[in-house]
């Protein structure tokens, strides 16, 4: 473990890929998330109208947050063309003589269009344009059944009959740094923590001081495996706590269940993902194959976990693979105890399946040991 | 001189074909990667997400609102409680994702000429998808009872039929998604995924490539020949082009043929994609020659980078938008040839840009390139002159034993 704590510190790697990493990408997410939901994205309106009532959409749909008129211009292909530059995300389209046909009963239709191809900017701009368009509609009847003498509450409930009371359960605001840094920052530091473990064992492998290392240890494959993966565990544990606490009591992201819980479900993830490591070494005992195999299954937990897109709409054997991931039980604990505060019982299959990695990872450690004891003999590419 | 361009070339060429983790990144992952994206997002939507219904009216206005609700494609009504209590277990138990809530007064509400009804609608944000889908459709079920509310009220108050009917559709609209009209959650982010995939497999292979030369010591990647500075010249066109040529392949078969192969959006020309990888592959194998300048050894550069891919394709405002990002981050954004490559290829591929019209990421791409290159140079150039002297002072016979290692390897 002396040996272990020298080496530690006499390569920069370590700190840098752990410590560096986890504090760049705490500060990079919370920053670049720092505004939480998307406002002011930029649309265009086509004005082929130009009378007192589009005036005065426009000048309405300016006020409101969430989008920012960048273009105003009376020619559908100049809006579309700033749609294919990026420049925009919607296009709201007020056809000639709207305000003549609408004021006849004419039935005037407003068109509105918006691009999936950005999922957030898409979605905000269709949002409030649908909005508009219903809004439209709303004034005009009110002004129509002002001009039959109705008071304006009356007129109000005849306006809107039926409304849809929304709740976000556990994230209100419907806040984007609430829902994505709390599964991705943990996520990061799993990566680091494997990626690492794999390298530690690795690196003695490699440079075939392997069996000088357990001969420090007396051939003692768990002193010599504890001796070496302590202090990273340790400085794991540390970071994950810190980034727990950077979360949920520096930033404050709403937890509804117990802190105490979801912080042991993130330890338990680090865990898994150490052990994930020490299995990657065990069956590829190669350090390059290792780690590239065990980046490249470790990145698609970050999908897999099902955090963007639901695992219930996933093919049968994608969802059988995304249960291989120990994201995705750290993102369902972290489900239960910061979305829906729901009773302890509900994460325990999650934590034990956690557990699983760790069992596994030892069950399949006398491999390891062979490997270890005799690392002259697995020769490098 | 043009033979050694050639030699640089082959020798980069045998480098990357006998190292079997050089080609497990460049070939296997890129290759493979796409694939599993594209199986993880085959249903590109989300359909039937289980909804808890608590209604307490017990009225024929709600069943008909329920009904009408089940029957769209993003929801299911699982399940039928008889206490919010009741649904909130469930929610908890994650067997449903969503609850919808009538009051008592519900009816009642909808048959006073003056009363306004009200639904409440819990949804679980563990996924905004599920917010999504549960929010919008129940929106649209909303607003078409809405106006048969309307009309029936309007009718109720003495206008005739016809007239309450254009009154409540004064102006109906009508919605497009432009482009990719049918396009889910895969076709978002898939096209999105390739480019980085092609970005970040060339920058790890890229970099264990240096790493290797580094921790074997070759003097092949310094400096070639006597003539200095030629030699430098060389070695990074040569390089260079040995890269060009595999990723350029690559980058064929992934963004070019791959998205008309598996159905993803694709109305863009495929002369202008091609055309528009030749910067983005240039801008990529400059950026990753210079990141390979501070990689020591093999294996540092992915544990080191490997969280980089999570941070770009944020950095880039995909996911995000660009607009929300603070100053600093979009100009640090401006570093990264992903940035331009992904929103040009977005464009053209996914909302069929002409070429003319990603000019600015085309000529972004290009001065990345040209950059990129001259560091890289510059760079080269000068710890070969260094090694030169060091060379010298050690007093071999400093050019000679240049060429022979580098003709040995």
């Amino acid at each position: 473990m002396k040996r272990e704590l020298k080496q530690m510190f006499a390569r920069p790697l370590y700190i840098v890929a752990s410590v560096g990493v986890m504090a760049f990408s705490t500060i990079f997410f919370l920053s670049l998330l720092k505004k939480g939901s998307a406002e002011e994205m930029p649309v265009a309106v086509v004005d082929m109208d130009q009378s007192t009532i589009s005036q005065r959409l426009i000048h309405e749909m300016q006020a409101t947050p969430s989008v920012d008129i960048q273009l105003v211009t009376n020619s559908y292909p100049e809006a579309r063309d700033a749609m294919q530059k990026g420049q925009i995300y919607g296009i709201f389209l007020i056809h000639e003589g709207f305000y003549r046909d609408l004021v006849s009963f004419k039935r005037p239709q407003l068109d509105f269009y918006m691009t999936n191809s950005y999922t957030v900017g898409g979605n905000t701009a269709y949002k409030q344009m649908l909005t508009m368009a219903n809004l439209v509609s709303g004034a005009f009847q009110r002004e129509v059944l002002r001009k039959k003498g109705l008071p304006d509450d009356v007129i109000m409930h005849r306006i809107q009959p039926l409304a849809v009371d929304g709740h976000m359960i556990a994230n209100p605001w419907g806040n984007y740094s609430v829902y994505l840094v709390s599964t991705i920052l943990p996520g990061i530091l799993g990566l680091v923590c494997m990626m690492l473990t794999i390298f530690v064992i690795g690196y003695e492998l490699k440079m075939k001081t392997a069996h000088q290392w357990m001969a420090m240890s007396g051939n003692n494959f768990t002193i010599a495996i504890l001796g070496k993966l302590t202090p990273y565990t340790i400085l794991y544990l540390l970071l994950g706590i810190g980034c727990h606490m950077a979360l949920y009591d520096y930033v404050g992201f709403p937890v509804h269940g117990s802190h105490v819980r979801l912080m042991f479900g993130l330890l338990l993830f680090i865990f898994s993902m150490e052990a994930l490591g020490v299995l990657m070494i065990t069956l590829l005992p190669a350090l390059r194959d290792a780690l590239s195999i065990g980046a490249l299954y470790a990145m698609l937990g970050f999908s897999l976990s099902g955090f963007t897109y639901p695992n219930m709409s996933m093919l049968a054997p994608v969802k059988a693979l995304s249960y291989l991931e120990p994201l995705r039980h750290y993102y369902l604990i972290y489900v239960n105890e910061a979305l829906m505060g729901a009773p302890a019982m509900n994460s325990m299959p999650f934590a034990l399946a956690l557990l699983g990695f760790v069992l596994v990872a030892l069950l399949a450690s006398p491999r390891l040991k062979e490997v270890l004891i005799n690392d002259r003999q697995f020769e490098q590419q | 001189m043009g033979s050694n361009y050639t030699f640089v070339f082959t020798r980069e060429l045998k480098r990357i074909f006998t190292d079997s983790g050089v080609m497990l990144i460049f070939f296997i992952a890129t290759l493979a990667y796409p694939l599993i994206y594209k199986a993880m997002y085959y249903n590109e939507r989300i359909e039937d997400i289980p909804v808890a219904v608590v209604d307490l009216s017990q009225s024929s206005d709600s069943r008909e609102f329920l009904h009408k609700w089940n029957a769209a494609p993003d929801v299911k009504l699982t399940h039928t409680c008889a206490s919010m209590a009741e649904a909130e277990a469930l929610l908890k138990d994650q067997k449903v994702h969503g609850i919808i809530f009538f009051p008592k007064d519900f009816a009642a509400q909808l048959a006073d000429p003056l009363g306004q009804a009200h639904i409440s609608l819990y949804c679980d944000m563990s996924s905004f998808l599920y917010m999504k889908g549960i929010y919008l459709s129940c929106n649209q079920v909303m607003l078409e009872s809405m106006r048969n509310i309307q009309i029936d009220r309007y009718e109720d108050m003495g206008m005739d039929k016809e007239f309450a009917w254009a009154l409540v559709q004064d102006a109906p609209y009508h919605e497009t998604a432009l482009f990719t009209p049918t396009g889910g959650y895969g076709s978002f982010l898939i096209p999105a995924v390739l480019m980085l995939i092609l970005h970040q497999t060339m920058l790890f292979g890229i970099c264990m490539l240096a790493g290797t030369a580094r921790e074997e010591n070759k003097v092949i990647y310094r400096t070639v020949g006597k003539h200095r500075s030629f030699g430098v010249l060389h070695m990074v066109v040569g390089r260079a082009l040995a890269y060009f040529v595999i990723y350029y392949a690559l980058a064929a078969i992934l963004v070019g043929f791959f998205p008309r192969l598996f159905d993803l959006p694709h109305i863009g020309d495929i002369g202008d994609i091609l055309r528009f990888n030749v910067p983005y592959i240039l801008a990529c194998i400059g950026f990753s020659l210079c990141v390979s300048l501070v990689i020591r050894n093999r294996e540092s550069g992915l544990v080191l980078l490997i969280s980089t891919s999570l941070i770009f394709i944020f950095l880039a405002g995909v996911s995000w938008p660009k607009e929300m990002m603070p100053e600093i981050w979009r100009l640090a954004a401006c570093l990264l040839p992903y940035t331009f490559g992904v929103h040009g290829f977005i464009h053209i591929n996914s909302m069929g840009a002409t070429l003319e019209q990603v000019e600015w990421e085309y000529v972004a791409l290009w001065q990345q390139a040209l950059w990129y290159f001259a560091i890289y140079y510059i760079v080269m150039y000068i710890s070969s002159r260094r090694q030169e002297k060091i060379a010298n002072s050690q007093k071999l016979t400093a050019n000679s034993s240049f060429e022979e290692r580098v003709f040995e390897s």
